[in-house]
């Protein structure tokens, strides 16, 4: 008994009775269509794209998670399927969840202290005044540094017997003398080295932040603001309720690429404290980077760089789609 | 009559693409050798090129002459010879990168940090040049196999090893009527002493490679030990060790200041240099530079033997410098012949180290070396051969411990006790992070 599929059953049999060449004939006619074409033009102009983001992003990742599942270690190109036992081992590692820890932390504070300085900076940069164009210059000359040249005079003003900071506040009689109590070790003590690497961060990023500000604050419409103030609206009441919103997009994608930036900065804690003191200052990266290339066992190094994507994604998630909302 | 059966032959038959194989090898082999016992490179190496990754030498004026000494040796036997200079530490890295790409340098040194065990698969064998190197200069110290052999195969050429003495203040001991640092207790009655008058001492407690070598140094010669000799299981939970732990905490509170926490491999160098420091463990550098920065502490500043222990014990655990040579390296006859007229020339490389290259092979070691034993302040360093280590001590230097050595565990023992964290608690953390590292490659 033949049973025919439900729907249509004439037409059904209609298309399977029907001969091969007709439904290619019938493809091809679709092919000449001007809707087939667009949409073939569309993906053409989509492909460079497409690919550069599969190759650029999609490889490496793909890449790194065949890493993290396999034994794989520098010196040995045959790598075997370990499932989970990298992830499993830096799990059991106190170190892991110190680096975890850190790691948000120091994501957390970096952004909030980026933000103020970022903000604040911003606002100054949209005054008028002489030599504006040399200081907007000027302000981006940490981040436009050598990381390894600018963290290395860090070092040294972190220095725990030369510490020009130090001395600083010693002169100021903030402090006592070069081995007193009062004497700060700054890459010594463990809260002050994790603030000191912080404050690198910050140092070294917030210009980015104000740049951005800055160039979303000139987006806004003067007269927008004008109607604003006219309407009685107060300095804080226009920065919330007129500035922010029509600058969001920018806001999300400067906070995007701060995110990803500070998660992934390996220079500033290696160069400074390689972790120390003791796993004060340790972060993923670094860990990654230690146990990935430095020991060689890339595939619990890569593991536990993959670490990072749990804390990232949502992150990133939230952002895009609340931009995408308000797109709409 | 069993000898009037066949013989089964298919066990012992060779095949020919085998036979050309090995007397193939073993012309080559030959004629390697005949060339490096006449000292003559073979003519097939004009024309090529050799490219050396080496490290920024702490001696500026050594890689002055390494790279001019390369040169000529190119010069001579028609050999394009390029040298790159990278930090140390960067290294691993490009190591690992050159493994992916497949192509690169093809002599790469490696300081302190000797992946031979890692790529060994990848690195030329060595074992013939080594033997011979061994034997023309009368044997090997007995500490220099450890990072380089694998399977009773070797893959690198130990080049030299940097030491760590203890570097201690004679005018200011003598003021207070101290004994030399002959053993860690009279280093430690020392800077219990001079700390109240402003002269501590310091060991790093931190993440860096000095803190690696130092706490080994007063672990082993406190009778300690890292792994068993295999190099397969961790051996640090032992009452020498503790003794060991509390003796290093007893030491950064009577004698040392929180400063430690925080210092880098050139923190002592510089703490001497400053005139404050009573005594450091560290290597010469730090000595060498204060006759340009402070020539008063220079003049004052003495070189001592490795501290002993409780039971006479000296271990002192140096940095290995090792060359390795890349198996897919297209040149891999200029890579040992380079490396032979190299260790033909140690002693002008000590020479032009200052003293700071010490000598791998017996007949280099012998009294008096080349520098350091024409200075009565140096002499002493000819004594240490006899007493070198290499990270895993009494075991080999293994992947599992350069692992260890990367993630600064051992230090970070020290420090948590010296922190004030209960010796059993400290040693419970580092035994439970030196399994979980071990037993990963006892796994794979």
């Amino acid at each position: 008994m033949t049973v025919l599929p439900a729907g249509d059953g004439a037409e059904s049999t209609t298309r399977a009775a029907a001969p091969p060449v007709a439904r290619r004939s019938s493809a091809a006619a679709w092919w000449r269509t001007n809707t087939s074409r667009r949409l073939a033009f569309g993906y053409l102009l989509l492909a460079p794209a497409a690919l550069y983001v599969a190759l650029l992003v999609g490889v490496p990742f793909f890449f790194s998670l065949y890493l993290a599942l396999s034994d794989a270690n520098v010196g040995d190109p045959v790598a075997t399927f370990v499932g989970l036992e990298n992830f499993r081992a830096a799990w059991e590692m106190d170190t892991f969840w110190a680096a975890l820890r850190n790691s948000v932390v120091f994501l957390v504070v970096a952004a909030v202290f980026k933000s103020l300085l970022g903000t604040s900076l911003a606002f100054l940069l949209l005054q008028n005044f002489k030599g504006k164009k040399l200081v907007r210059g000027l302000v981006v000359i940490p981040f436009t540094l050598p990381i390894s040249v600018s963290v290395l005079s860090w070092k040294w003003m972190y220095d725990s017997q030369f510490s020009v900071i130090n001395w600083g506040l010693h002169t100021a009689g903030l402090i006592g003398a070069y081995g007193s109590e009062s004497w700060p070790i700054w890459l010594g003590q463990p809260h002050l080295a994790l603030i000191a690497c912080i404050g690198v961060n910050v140092w070294r990023s917030f210009p980015f932040s104000a740049i951005v500000l800055l160039a979303g604050f000139t987006s806004v419409p003067l007269e927008v603001l004008d109607a604003a103030r006219v309407d009685g609206c107060s300095f804080f009441q226009r920065f919330r309720h007129v500035v922010t919103p029509m600058i969001f997009p920018i806001l999300i994608i400067g906070f995007l690429f701060d995110t990803v930036f500070t998660l992934s900065d390996l220079s500033v804690v290696y160069l400074l404290t390689q972790g120390g003191p003791g796993s004060a200052t340790q972060i993923l990266p670094v860990l990654a980077y230690q146990i990935g290339i430095q020991a060689g066992s890339l595939g619990r190094g890569a593991a536990i760089a993959l670490m990072l994507v749990p804390l990232l994604f949502p992150a990133l998630f939230l952002m895009l789609r609340n931009l995408k909302r308000r797109d709409w | 009559m069993s000898d009037l059966q066949p013989v089964r032959m298919d066990h012992v038959s060779v095949a020919r693409r085998r036979f050309l194989k090995v007397t193939g090898a073993g012309v080559a082999g030959a004629s390697l050798l005949t060339m490096l016992e006449a000292r003559q490179a073979p003519a097939q190496l004009r024309g090529t090129t050799l490219r050396i990754l080496t490290w920024s030498h702490f001696i500026p004026a050594y890689d002055v002459w390494f790279d001019k000494f390369a040169a000529q040796w190119g010069e001579k036997n028609g050999v394009k010879v390029r040298v790159d200079h990278i930090p140390h530490l960067e290294i691993p890295a490009r190591m690992a990168a050159e493994f992916a790409a497949g192509t690169g340098h093809d002599l790469i040194l490696n300081n302190s940090t000797i992946l031979a065990r890692l790529y060994y698969k990848s690195l030329v064998d060595m074992t013939d040049i080594y033997d011979q190197l061994g034997k023309k200069y009368g044997g090997w110290i007995p500490a220099a196999k450890s990072p380089i052999e694998v399977e009773g195969r070797i893959y690198g050429i130990p080049m030299y090893y940097i030491l760590l003495p203890m570097l201690w203040r004679k005018d200011l001991f003598e003021a207070n009527g101290l004994k030399p640092p002959d053993t860690w207790e009279l280093a430690r009655v020392a800077a219990r002493t001079l700390k109240p008058k402003g002269n501590p001492t310091g060991m790093a407690f931190s993440h860096c490679n000095d803190a690696n070598l130092n706490w080994r140094s007063l672990m082993f010669s406190f009778g300690a030990a890292e792994t068993d000799p295999s190099g397969d299981n961790v051996m640090i939970d032992s009452k020498e060790m503790r003794e060991a732990l509390l003796f290093a905490k007893a030491m950064f509170d009577e004698g040392m200041t929180p400063e430690v926490f925080s210092w880098d491999d050139a923190s002592d160098n510089r703490f001497l240099a400053s005139g404050i420091a009573s005594w450091i463990h560290d290597a010469i550098s730090a000595y060498r530079t204060t006759e340009s920065t402070n020539p008063p502490v220079f003049k004052s500043t003495f070189i001592g033997l490795e501290p002993a222990g409780p039971g006479g014990k000296r271990v002192s655990v140096s940095a290995p410098i090792v060359f390795l040579g890349w198996k897919f390296s297209k040149n891999q006859p200029a890579v040992k012949e380079f490396l032979v007229h190299l260790v033909d020339n140690d002693k002008e490389g000590m020479i032009q180290s200052t003293g700071y290259n010490m000598p791998f092979l017996n007949d280099n070691a012998k009294k008096p070396m080349p520098i350091i034993g024409a200075d009565p302040k140096m002499q002493v360093l000819q004594d240490f051969p006899k007493i070198v280590a290499f990270f895993g001590y009494p075991g080999p230097y293994t992947p599992q411990i350069q692992e260890v050595a990367n993630l600064f565990v051992l230090p970070d023992i020290f420090t948590r006790v010296a922190r004030g964290t209960s010796v059993d608690e400290a040693l419970k953390w580092g035994v439970g992070e030196y399994r979980r590292i071990f037993s990963k490659y006892k796994r794979a």
